[in-house]
């Protein structure tokens, strides 16, 4: 990225937005997190439970978090700093974020951070992402007490069909998103086996002798066996 | 008004569940809550390019604006509605909410939810799950939100403390983190997850959009399994 170009991308004000965003995303988690643990009483959570469940997000997040920040370290030389920061923060995922700043870039006329990249150029880029990624914003924000309400409905009629439809929604999801990974080569296919194996033996383990903390482990302990297994299967072959 | 009505009909109905009116206050909060903070990051989202443009006179002219956005809705802006949509049944009101602001949804926020609740051991679909779940990706949103800030600022500084072995190893943390969640539910409902698995090879190889195949696998397991839970009610009452 040009100098000049780069002195905008990282200016004071970038920076304040940027800051402000991620402090936004920061207050929702903490304040979801009280609203939840006022009503965990009554939807039949113990104390215990509540912290067992925080714990578990916290350790299960590590292992994808830091993936994420791998990530994140191409982007800056391309978006600056800020930038990054925030359309990551938020709800863009690294690929999405690259291919929307190309399409901004394109959209100009330029190549990302080639020549004639200049300051009309970022702004078209940020526009870009910024607007794209507001779609998600958008449709959450209008239509999830929609949703809500349909869920409401469903559960009044027919309480036993929520409890169906998101264990199929679960199914469904993550069956296609496992198996589109696993296909993606040996090393991805024995990733995914070797996580999902393994994690049935610890929850097998933790069932039958009631192990709490090893539940809590179990998506980590996973992660991580399933990503040696990956990385071994490829430096064997 | 129509709000007590509800508490009422929902404390005759739940048997099973204890009296939901704080679910119903949770619902509400998570509503206010969840639509201030997208609001204000909506906020920004426009605030942030319009300063670029107007008050630092970078404007690129509403062409090339109107043409990026253009661009980027015809690659990916069908996801807008459909992934909200898609995973809103997994999620639940305030994950919804979390997950839709803080990204990552299938690869961080799920994962961590769907971990949170078998470690409390919640059936899906209850409210306990709903409540472990929020709980789970909150704390996922809140750890992924300051690794990321401590990217930024430490820049390659913090990334590269991790060895380059290790770095190497973090392209499998997709099929890792996929195939672990596919674990859970394998072990507690082994015929679901090996339907789950062939209805996504299946899909994988259909000529669906691929835009749409998370989509249309959901909608397709959705189909199934509340059909034969319905069969299984039907042989269990008759």
């Amino acid at each position: 990225m040009p100098g000049n170009v780069m002195n905008i991308a990282s200016s004071n004000i970038v920076w304040i937005v940027a800051f402000f965003v991620m402090g936004v995303v920061i207050f929702q988690a903490i304040m979801f997190m009280n609203i939840a643990k006022k009503a965990a009483p009554d939807a039949g959570l113990t104390p215990t439970e509540v912290s067992r469940a925080i714990r578990t997000g916290f350790i299960s997040s590590l292992g994808p978090s830091f993936g994420i920040a791998i990530v994140i370290v191409s982007l800056i030389a391309l978006l600056g700093p800020p930038i990054t920061m925030m359309r990551i923060g938020i709800i863009g995922s690294a690929a999405t974020e690259t291919a929307a700043a190309h399409i901004g870039a394109k959209a100009f006329g330029v190549e990302l951070g080639g020549a004639g990249f200049n300051e009309k150029a970022f702004a078209t880029v940020v526009w870009t992402m910024c607007l794209g990624g507001m779609g998600w914003l958008l449709v959450t924000f209008l239509f999830t007490k929609s949703l809500g309400k349909a869920e409401k409905a469903i559960r009044r009629k027919n309480p036993k069909a929520v409890a169906s439809i998101s264990l199929a929604a679960m199914l469904g999801a993550f069956g296609y998103l496992a198996s589109e990974q696993m296909l993606k080569g040996l090393g991805f296919f024995f990733a995914g086996i070797a996580s999902l194996g393994i994690m049935i033996v610890c929850m097998s383990i933790a069932e039958k002798k009631n192990i709490s903390w090893l539940r809590e482990w179990s998506l980590g302990i996973s992660m991580v066996c399933g990503m040696i297994v990956g990385t071994m299967v490829i430096a064997l072959t | 008004m129509s709000m007590s009505q509800e508490v009422v009909r929902t404390a005759n109905k739940a048997k099973s569940e204890p009296a939901s009116s704080s679910m119903t206050r949770f619902h509400e909060q998570s509503h206010f809550w969840g639509r201030l903070t997208i609001l204000l990051v909506m906020i920004a989202s426009v605030g942030l390019p319009m300063y670029l443009s107007f008050v630092l006179g970078a404007h690129p002219g509403w062409g090339a604006i109107f043409a990026g956005l253009l661009g980027y809705a015809a690659f990916i802006g069908v996801l807008w509605i459909v992934e909200p949509v898609t995973y809103f049944p997994i999620l639940g009101i305030g994950g919804t909410y979390i997950a839709f602001l803080s990204g990552n949804i299938a690869n961080l926020c799920v994962p961590c939810s769907s971990a949170a609740q078998k470690a409390v051991g919640a059936e899906l679909g209850t409210q306990k799950a709903e409540i472990a779940g929020v709980l789970g990706i909150a704390l996922a949103s809140l750890t992924n939100t300051i690794v990321i800030i401590l990217t930024v600022l430490g820049g390659t500084f913090i990334v590269n403390l991790i060895p380059e072995s290790i770095q190497a190893s973090f392209v499998f943390v997709l099929p890792a983190i996929f195939g672990a969640v596919l674990g859970q539910f394998a072990f507690s409902k082994p015929k679901y997850g090996v339907m789950a698995v062939l209805l996504g090879i299946g899909v994988f190889f259909s000529p669906i959009p691929s835009l749409i195949k998370i989509a249309s696998c959901v909608a397709i397991s959705i189909a199934v399994i509340y059909n034969v839970e319905k069969a299984k009610d039907k042989k269990a009452h008759g």
